[in-house]
């Protein structure tokens, strides 16, 4: 069953991936199985993908991500909360993202 | 805020295609980097360029510790590399080697390791399956007892060869499987090649050079240089095996390049050493490739760092000429360079000096050729 995305959420980066920029590229590795489908794979995250994981820093829900972006890039408010979370629902599918526990 | 997809965000990415392979190649970037944790071996090989007895205590010691091993990959991947290979020696003999290789993939590299699979067990399976490996490259000596022994010289390493690479077959681990082909197994390499090729739909490939010791041991490089298969037996059976014969066609233009005639340089290396990838020996010695191991050619981590050893160090390797007429006239200029074994670090092997000709490698080379021609 899919996982439904919230903005009062807090959301991390799993512990089974690493995300790293090599030669300007900003790709994310599995460092434990069942991240990909296919053996020998990575993930690339487009500029978008990139602004909004750096803000996942465990202290932000994603209603507060999407203010931080929404100060810093000039964009309709409304555009930027549809891609944060839309993002977040991909990743979170694939597992490179969980919910941060606040109990 | 845009998306350079339509619907995605992140893209799934097959490493094989990945175009950042491509990318490090326009310029020196650091890409990847062997380890070779220990220089011990369950196994003593006849054809083996490295190893130390298992026992070897003084050798253990010297072996770096799992935090020098991380500080060495914290530097590599903030230099940008990417991928890690773990070698020996036999790299499963180190007791600390499961916290070597999650240290190694909880930073994000992706991790290889070579190994005769001897010593595989349920724990390194269950290791293996939570933590995937890119692939567990392993060697086949031979594909019955006797032959297998005969190479590995060690009683019961065939059944312990066949067990662990079952475990790791039926995992369903990406396993990748290389032969040496020498003296002792070439009877039965035909088997061998099959063996492999049944055993795993992944590339096999089988290596007919064998490169002296690290060490230099003359005792050691006399029985290498008797398993050394002549020219003629190297040509008969890379004719016989038409995928590698198909391969070495398919690149002939690059392996035999009449231009290099009029080339005038003098420097030494026009390798790949040093330019996207190093290696680092198990007591800390960084080297631009595995096989370079003249003096001036190695730097100890131990008393450096590796940014210092990439940056600098590197670069004034690689700038190396040579006056060796002899040299400069036979093999500088060489068309068929490519088919040979030939490297600085392969003539500091077999003569002392970085820039010998080496007559083994010249009969090869050329009867190698002759077989493409």
């Amino acid at each position: 069953m899919e996982k439904k995305v919230s903005l009062k959420s807090i959301y991390v980066p799993s512990g089974d991936v690493v995300a790293r920029e090599v030669q300007g590229e900003f790709i994310i590795i599995p460092v434990a199985s069942g991240i990909t489908e296919e053996e020998d794979e990575i993930f690339s995250l487009n500029e978008t993908g990139k602004a909004v994981w750096e803000r996942l820093d465990g202290g932000k829900t994603l209603q507060d991500v999407i203010s931080g972006l929404c100060v810093e890039f000039e964009a309709a408010p409304e555009e930027i909360k549809e891609d944060v979370l839309g993002l977040s629902k991909e990743l979170l599918k694939r597992r490179m993202l969980v919910e941060k526990d606040r109990s | 805020m845009k998306k350079t997809e339509a619907e995605s965000y992140s893209e799934r990415i097959s490493l094989p295609e990945f175009s950042l392979w491509e990318r490090m190649k326009e310029k020196r970037n650091l890409v990847s980097f062997d380890l070779e944790i220990t220089a011990r071996c369950n196994n003593n090989c006849r054809h083996c360029y490295i190893n130390l007895p298992q026992e070897d205590k003084a050798a253990q010691q010297r072996e770096l510790s799992a935090g020098q091993i991380n500080k060495i990959a914290d530097e590599a991947v903030s230099l940008g590399a990417f991928w890690c290979l773990i070698s020996g020696g036999e790299p499963l003999l180190r007791k600390d080697f499961f916290e070597i290789y999650l240290g190694l993939k909880k930073r994000g590299l992706l991790v290889s390791v070579f190994t005769n699979a001897g010593l595989i067990t349920d724990k390194h399976i269950r290791l293996f399956k939570s933590y995937p490996p890119r692939d567990i490259e392993v060697s086949v000596y031979g594909v019955t007892k006797e032959t297998y022994e005969r190479v590995s010289r060690k009683p019961g390493s065939f059944n312990h060869f066949i067990r662990g690479l079952n475990l790791l077959l039926d995992s369903g681990i990406r396993v990748r499987l290389k032969a040496m082909a020498l003296r002792s197994n070439v009877g039965e390499l035909p088997e061998i090649a099959r063996f492999c090729r049944q055993k795993t739909k992944d590339y096999f490939r089988f290596d007919p050079f064998l490169h002296l010791r690290f060490d230099r041991d003359t005792r050691r490089n006399a029985e290498i240089k008797s398993e050394r298969l002549s020219d003629q037996e190297i040509t008969a059976i890379e004719r016989a095996d038409s995928q590698r014969l198909g391969v070495l066609r398919d690149r002939c233009d690059k392996l035999i390049m009449p231009q290099r005639e009029h080339s005038s340089c003098g420097h030494l290396f026009h390798c790949g050493a040093g330019q996207g990838s190093f290696t680092v020996s198990y007591d800390g010695l960084f080297r631009l490739c595995s096989s370079l191991w003249q003096e001036d050619c190695i730097y100890d981590l131990k008393k450096g760092s590796l940014g210092e050893a990439w940056d600098d160090f590197v670069p004034r390797v690689r700038q190396r000429h040579s006056d060796n007429r002899e040299f400069l006239e036979k093999c500088q200029n060489c068309p068929i360079i490519n088919l040979c074994l030939w490297c600085p670090a392969h003539s500091h092997l077999e003569s002392g000096r970085l820039d010998e000709p080496v007559d083994y490698f010249c009969k090869v080379a050329h009867s190698r050729k002759d077989m493409l021609a």
